[in-house]
């Protein structure tokens, strides 16, 4: 038995290793809730190892009880009824001499244990594949999709399917990423996380009842319908994972943005969003093509699940996604935009610089957002990113940098947890907020130039492999050293330290400013300050000084911005590392205000109210908002009692 | 054409009783203030010497207050606390209140007397308190009726659209809004009759409110509809001033706050208005009934216009 995939349709040239390949013809049962049908799928060995099993994700395993792993993280149960639960039952396996694998089949549970949790299989191989060696199997499989569920299933007669078939994991050989001696890095099914695979080739059959619309991460190759049932043929390279999407109320739209043809799915009640969604992934493809690296791929699918679809809003399957939104939804509120963004942003930070989302969320869910949170503010207004109405705005970096310096427990843990090992509340808080409010503190450092051109050379490096936390950081201090030479020192590792690695938090404060009169030397001094002596009014000269204080742990370099009564200003550097510092001048003026990082550069700042003090604070602005409450309270009050 | 001269009637009584409004006006400010002033101060305090301030200059500035950490979440309990402590000694003081407006909007009052404000205030406040203790009791349950109705049934239908689903709820709010006036009227009458029947209890005024409510439905109902929609656009006046004026100077703040406590003035008269349009709407459908005779009408109500 051999696996014959189709040749280069997409692109000319595969922009992957061919590591794996997935050929599936499959059947929609809309009655049973089923996806059932035959898979073809291949593995290279293309190490120096010889490697005795493989290893597939099971993944729909999640959704048989409360008991499985996933539940355990997220709470809850799928449900008591059959019709509720999701599996995977692998009804045959066999390699290409037709040997018969299900008495090698074992579950294996490598991250806890959990007995309950069958989301990871192994397939111990009848003769190990030595290097260079293909392992062929044919699997034949049902799938039965959970009801409602998080991120896949079915709901009435929508479907989203994903996570639906057996996926070889990723075997890594040692000096790859982490890995110290070769093995499979093939995770279980987790709240948090869900993507780390091959870039592949899928083949993929699907056949299901005429009335149905959809849309999936392949290029629709064929169809042809009878009178009850159609099949679609698509095709896809270069993705890490095949989902698709089904339902009979989609209306479809398309749109072009160079040579990208992108169709939105959406329910016929929101084409008012239509629009909003291909402005804002045109924005999207446009900022990341200019600044990270283009996107490969002529197609990309947009889906917009219907309110009983909405448990797989806001997911990202490479060249297809779903985004969130709904019939009703303001102008002046970006969601919509924001998740489009999001999501799409997935197709460059998991989709092809493929990280390990389980272990390092902070490369995958982090990038993204930084990136996201650039692209909102830039197209929708520096302030208003996420709202923007005429009395209340809203940016979408201030959606990341309030969470993380709002949160208690944002010195529990560093950005280097594995996704599940997060205390409650803190994988969102550390692998999204805190991650992008750093990266943004990076840019802030090294400038905006170099943050572009370390993205584009990490792209340019990375795209289509499996890059780690450290091969980023790697990246990053080539191009600053490059660009900067020895300005931020030998590397930037002290920065990385701090912020990924550590959770030491940032907080510079202005503690004073001392105006005093310049005292000539009198009595017996050893000493003549002749310059100052030699000056004609000595009595209008002053010992001005800024005293600054460290309060964090984190030592970050900041500007120092000093304004003198005579309207003279002064910028300073300053290295962040003493605990207090002071800087002194004197002359005929005294320091009007300062400020510490006057541009806001330094994000991951927890409080910038300290940054900064002056003489005479500006008080108008906080008495014209108590003014309002006051009336807003009367007001309330006014119409609130009989 | 009772709605009109009610109107009118109530408007002039309302000008009439301008004092009234003056102290209603002030004690609100006044118990408003107690709680607001020590907020400016926690806010300046917090705020210190920073010029962080400078963020707010255009406009309402989220990432500026939370910056201010532990100090907001303090700040927030103050401020939920405080403003449900003046909600409720507002909801009493404003029975109290309430009862001295409705007794200076009647006909015989046609001089303001602090003395017979305070007297009518203290008279008919406990009947005052329970009409709109129940009233407002009912208001809450319809609320909570009309927003719990549409989201269970959304809740319960996999296959609705959400089309269909947002027709659902506006037609609950429009249903909701149009009902409003009802609950109104009836605490209007009910406290218009027991300000000229002061010896009855709260309880009967409540029946009689809902009586007098459905006996002239219309004509009570339309003059209710009239004197919210004047409420509704002067609240949109407050709303698009007060919000959006950014003034950037001491005196600026000044002139802001002279401004919208005018505005909050001009929206206790209009109030007015209502209170003493529905008393003569009252006493209007009840002219024809001779003077100093005490009538019993359908077994439960007492007029009495002995000093008209």
């Amino acid at each position: 038995m051999t696996l014959t995939l189709r040749s280069q349709i997409i692109n000319k040239v595969p922009l992957s290793e061919r590591i794996t390949g997935y050929k599936m013809d499959v059947k929609l049962d809309t009655n049973a809730k089923t996806v059932s049908g035959t898979m073809d799928a291949f593995w290279v060995n293309k190490t120096t190892d010889t490697v005795a099993d493989i290893q597939m994700h099971l993944y729909m395993n999640a959704f048989r009880s409360n008991r499985t792993t996933f539940y355990k993280e997220f709470g809850g149960s799928p449900g008591n009824k059959e019709s509720d639960l999701g599996w995977i039952e692998i009804k045959s396996f066999v390699n290409k001499n037709g040997i018969n694998l299900i008495p090698r089949m074992q579950y294996i549970r490598p991250d806890d244990g959990n007995m309950e949790d069958n989301t990871v299989l192994k397939v111990l191989l009848p003769e190990p594949a030595k290097p260079g060696d293909t392992v062929f199997v044919k699997v034949n499989f049902e799938t039965k999709l959970p009801k409602n569920a998080r991120r896949t299933g079915y709901n009435d007669n929508f479907y989203f399917v994903g996570q639906w078939f057996p996926k070889f994991g990723v075997y890594e050989p040692a000096g790859m990423r982490y890995a110290t001696i070769g093995s499979w890095n093939c995770h279980q099914f987790h709240d948090h996380s869900e993507f780390y695979a091959d870039h592949s080739v899928y083949d993929v059959t699907i056949t299901l009842p005429v009335d149905y619309v959809t849309g999936s991460g392949g290029m629709l190759i064929s169809e042809t319908a009878s009178r009850e049932q159609k099949t679609l043929i698509y095709r896809a390279e270069d993705i890490v994972d095949f989902a698709w999407t089904a339902w009979p109320g989609y209306t479809v739209f398309n749109d072009k943005w160079n040579n990208v043809n992108i169709t939105l799915l959406i329910p016929k009640d929101r084409v008012s969003q239509v629009e909003r969604q291909f402005t804002a992934i045109k924005h999207a493809m446009e900022y990341l093509n200019d600044y990270v690296g283009p996107y490969p791929w002529p197609y990309v699918t947009i889906a917009d699940p219907p309110l009983k679809g909405s448990f797989s809003g806001g997911m990202e399957y490479t060249t297809i996604f779903t985004s969130v939104s709904s019939f009703f939804m303001p102008a002046f509120y970006h969601m919509p935009e924001m998740a489009t963004v999001h999501e799409f942003g997935h197709a460059y930070f998991m989709g092809i610089l493929a990280s390990n989302e389980f272990e390092e969320p902070w490369l995958d869910e982090g990038v993204d957002t930084f990136w996201e949170e650039r692209i909102m503010d830039h197209y929708y207004g520096n302030n208003s990113g996420m709202i923007n109405t005429p009395l209340f705005k809203l940016s979408d970096k201030s959606s990341s940098r309030m969470p993380y310096i709002g949160s208690s427990g944002r010195q529990d843990v560093s950005n280097t947890e594995y996704s599940w090992n997060y205390p409650h509340g803190m994988y969102d808080i550390m692998s999204y907020f805190k991650t992008a409010t750093w990266l943004y503190t990076l840019m802030g450092i090294i400038g905006e130039k170099t943050m572009n051109d370390a993205f584009r050379e990490y792209y340019k490096k990375w795209a289509f492999k499996h890059p780690s936390g450290k091969d980023f950081v790697n990246v990053i201090n080539e191009v600053v050293k490059r660009e900067h030479g020895d300005r931020f020192g030998n590397d930037m590792n002290w920065f990385f330290d701090q912020t990924l690695y550590g959770s030491a938090v940032c907080d510079y404060k202005v503690s004073g400013i001392s105006n005093r009169k310049y005292r000539k030397p009198d009595g017996k001094t050893d000493s003549v300050d002749t310059v100052i002596n030699n000056w004609p009014k000595t009595d209008s000269l002053y010992t001005a000084t800024a005293q600054l204080e460290r309060i964090g742990d984190m030592m970050l370099p900041v500007e120092v911005l000093i304004h003198f009564t005579n309207g003279d200003e002064i910028l300073e550097n300053w290295d962040g590392k003493e605990r207090f510092k002071d800087f002194t001048y004197t002359g005929y003026r005294e320091i009007q205000w300062v400020k510490i990082d006057p541009e806001f550069k330094i994000s991951m700042d927890v409080n910038y109210i300290n940054n900064s003090m002056t003489e005479e604070p500006q008080r108008v602005p906080l008495h014209r908002l108590v003014n309002k409450i006051l009336s807003f309270v009367q007001f309330y009050l006014s119409i609130m009692l009989l | 054409m009772k709605i009109f001269s009610s109107l009118k009637s109530g408007l002039c009584s309302a000008f009439r009783s301008w004092k009234c409004v003056l102290i209603v006006w002030f004690s609100l400010f006044l118990l408003v203030l107690v709680f607001i002033y020590p907020l400016r101060g926690s806010l300046s305090s917090a705020f210190g010497s920073s010029m962080i301030t400078e963020k707010l200059t255009d406009g309402f500035n989220v990432e500026v207050f939370a910056d201010l950490g532990s100090t907001l979440k303090s700040l927030t309990s103050f401020f939920t606390a405080g403003f449900i402590l003046v909600y409720f000694i507002g909801f009493v003081m404003n029975s109290f209140l309430t009862a001295g407006l409705f007794g200076s909007v009647r006909k015989e009052n046609r001089k303001f007397s602090a003395q017979e404000f305070l007297r009518s205030a203290s008279k008919n406040f406990w009947s005052f308190l329970i009409i709109t203790l129940i009233i407002d009791v009912i208001i809450y349950f319809i609320s909570g009726l009309f927003l719990a109705l549409p989201l269970t049934l959304v809740d319960l239908s996999d296959t609705i659209s959400e089309k269909t689903i947002f027709t659902i709820i506006i037609t609950a709010i429009v249903f909701y809004l149009l009902l409003l006036p009802v609950f109104l009227l009836v605490a209007d009458y009910a406290r218009a009759w027991r300000s000229a029947n002061e010896n009855e209890s709260g309880f009967k005024a409540i029946g009689v409110g809902f009586n007098r409510t459905f006996k002239k439905f219309w004509s009570s109902y339309i003059m209710m509809a009239l004197l919210i929609l004047a409420q509704v656009t002067l609240g949109l006046v407050i709303i698009i001033i007060i919000p959006g004026w950014k003034p950037l100077s001491g005196g600026g703040i000044f002139l802001l706050l002279i401004i919208s406590q005018l505005l909050l003035y001009a929206r206790l008269l209009l109030k007015t208005w209502r209170y003493a349009s529905v008393t003569s709407l009252m006493e209007e459908t009840t002219k024809k009934i001779p003077k100093n005779i005490n009538v019993i009408q359908d077994g439960q109500e007492r007029i009495n216009f002995a000093s008209g």
